[in-house]
């Protein structure tokens, strides 16, 4: 044991430490909330605007076979503020909000959708994805609905 | 909530050299005033291991993320940084603050006085110590020159080929023949055991870190190991109350307001009068276990 002497007090301090540091972890967000940065899902598309500060952007075209109601609402407010919304049904429909950051990722091959401003789409396996300017936001619709459908989501998103 | 930039690629690093240091430094710290750590070899491999590791664990990719933050890390320090402190600050912008004062603080201290070049010139060294100088290992082409200062200065640069010793005036005129060898002696230590190569790495290592006052701190209390690996080096075989006297001159001959080279020479001198410590208080086995430990750990904090 001479070649490991004091191993075990290193141990002690450095597991010490690691417990205050996961108390931090766990206690600084109980007494300042707003320090955690989510994801944090929601249960009411009225809760958005007082977590993220904007409204949320939803589309009016949502066909029957995504059903009814949106099964998830979840906002992220780091690094950039998030909203994300996802329906699914027969098909399947999320429509990121993001304020502000860089234009998100996109395959070289993506071409605006016509007659959209702003606009690159591009297909993903089964999937269509949409990328969208919308004044200080990214938005990023990623469907299993036919191809036409995106241009009128596109159309019809409107602030909550 | 913290700004975005502060999860770009850069800033994001930056700060968790910081922060692993801190942790680092907090559980060396400790551990070494646990086991009595003395000056020796094992104090400075503990030094030389807190500034180079964090710059391992801090670039390990893929950490920034919110999913790893969220679901994996033991710690986010994203929450503690967005701790509001009043008026609209958080704790993130102190870290900028007290980064801001340390990079001023390394320009001020360290980035100038090594640019300002003492005026120093090879006439008038006397013959007898240049002789002794370059009669010590390494220094045979050792370039010996005066500084006209009036106070006790004798300091060791240049380059491995071409090693320099700058004596002051004052340095001549008031130590013994005895007092200047051992001090001479003391500096040639510096290029002996690969401490110059070492010192001058960690130092590149340093700058790297100019904004990082666990860096700027674990540098100094490296650099004063050296000076007392020196120290023990010049003393071998000889009476250590020499060397000891002669600092303490130094020590006395300092303004009173430089509180860090007054605070330095003292432990020298106290070093040099109760003898080295035991020197295998931590094995290298253990400060290896303890280092893997910690690169195993670290890359969890983010």
């Amino acid at each position: 044991m001479g070649r490991l002497r004091g191993l075990g007090s290193f141990a002690l301090i450095a597991a010490g430490l690691l417990l205050v540091l996961r108390l931090l972890h766990v206690g600084v967000p109980l007494f300042f909330p707003d320090t955690r940065p989510g994801p944090f899902t929601l249960a009411s598309l009225d809760e958005v605007q007082r977590r993220v500060g904007f409204a949320p952007l939803v589309p009016a075209y949502r066909p029957e076979a995504l059903g009814a109601r949106p099964s998830s609402l979840t906002v992220t407010l780091s690094p950039q503020p998030t909203f994300v919304i996802v329906w699914r049904g027969e098909h399947y429909l999320s429509v990121t909000q993001r304020r502000g950051g860089a234009m998100p990722a996109h395959p070289a091959g993506s071409q605006p959708l016509p007659d959209v401003a702003d606009s690159t789409w591009w297909r993903d396996g089964s999937q269509h994805r949409l990328a969208l300017k919308r004044g200080e936001f990214w938005i990023e619709v990623e469907t299993d609905l036919p191809s036409r459908d995106l241009k009128r989501i596109a159309d019809t998103l409107t602030p909550y | 909530m913290i700004p975005a930039y502060w999860y770009a690629p850069l800033p994001s690093f930056l700060w968790q050299v910081v922060l692993h240091s801190s942790i680092m430094g907090i559980v060396f710290y400790a551990w070494a005033r646990h086991v009595g750590l003395p000056s020796g070899r094992s104090k400075r491999r503990l030094l030389g291991l807190l500034l180079v590791l964090p710059l391992l664990t801090a670039a390990i990719p893929g950490r920034a993320g919110l999913e790893f933050r969220e679901r994996l890390a033991w710690l986010d320090s994203g929450r503690v940084l967005a701790v509001p402190l009043g008026a609209g600050i958080r704790v993130y912008h102190v870290i900028l603050l007290v980064a801001l004062l340390m990079i001023a603080l390394t320009v001020w201290q360290e980035l100038l006085p090594a640019l300002r070049r003492p005026r120093t010139s090879p006439a008038g060294v006397p013959e007898g110590l240049a002789r002794f100088a370059r009669s010590l290992t390494g220094w045979e082409r050792c370039e010996v020159v005066m500084s006209p200062s009036a106070d006790i200065v004798l300091a060791t640069g240049g380059w491995p080929r071409r090693p320099r010793l700058m004596v002051s005036r004052g340095a001549l005129g008031q130590l013994t023949e005895d007092e200047l060898a051992i001090v001479v002696r003391h500096e040639n230590a510096h290029w002996q055991a690969g401490r110059w190569v070492r010192s001058h790495a960690l130092f590149l290592v340093r700058l790297l870190q100019c904004y990082n006052p666990v860096a700027l701190w674990s540098f100094r209390e490296y650099c004063l190991e050296v000076e007392i690996g020196c120290d023990a080096e010049a003393v071998s075989g000889r009476d250590r109350r020499l060397l000891a006297g002669t600092l303490l001159r130094i020590y006395e001959a300092t303004d009173r307001r430089d509180v860090a080279t007054r605070g330095a020479l003292r432990k020298r001198v106290d070093v040099l009068l109760d003898g080295p410590g035991p020197d295998d208080t931590l094995p290298v086995a253990t400060i290896g276990i303890a280092s893997a430990i910690l690169l195993a750990i670290l890359p969890w904090v983010v």
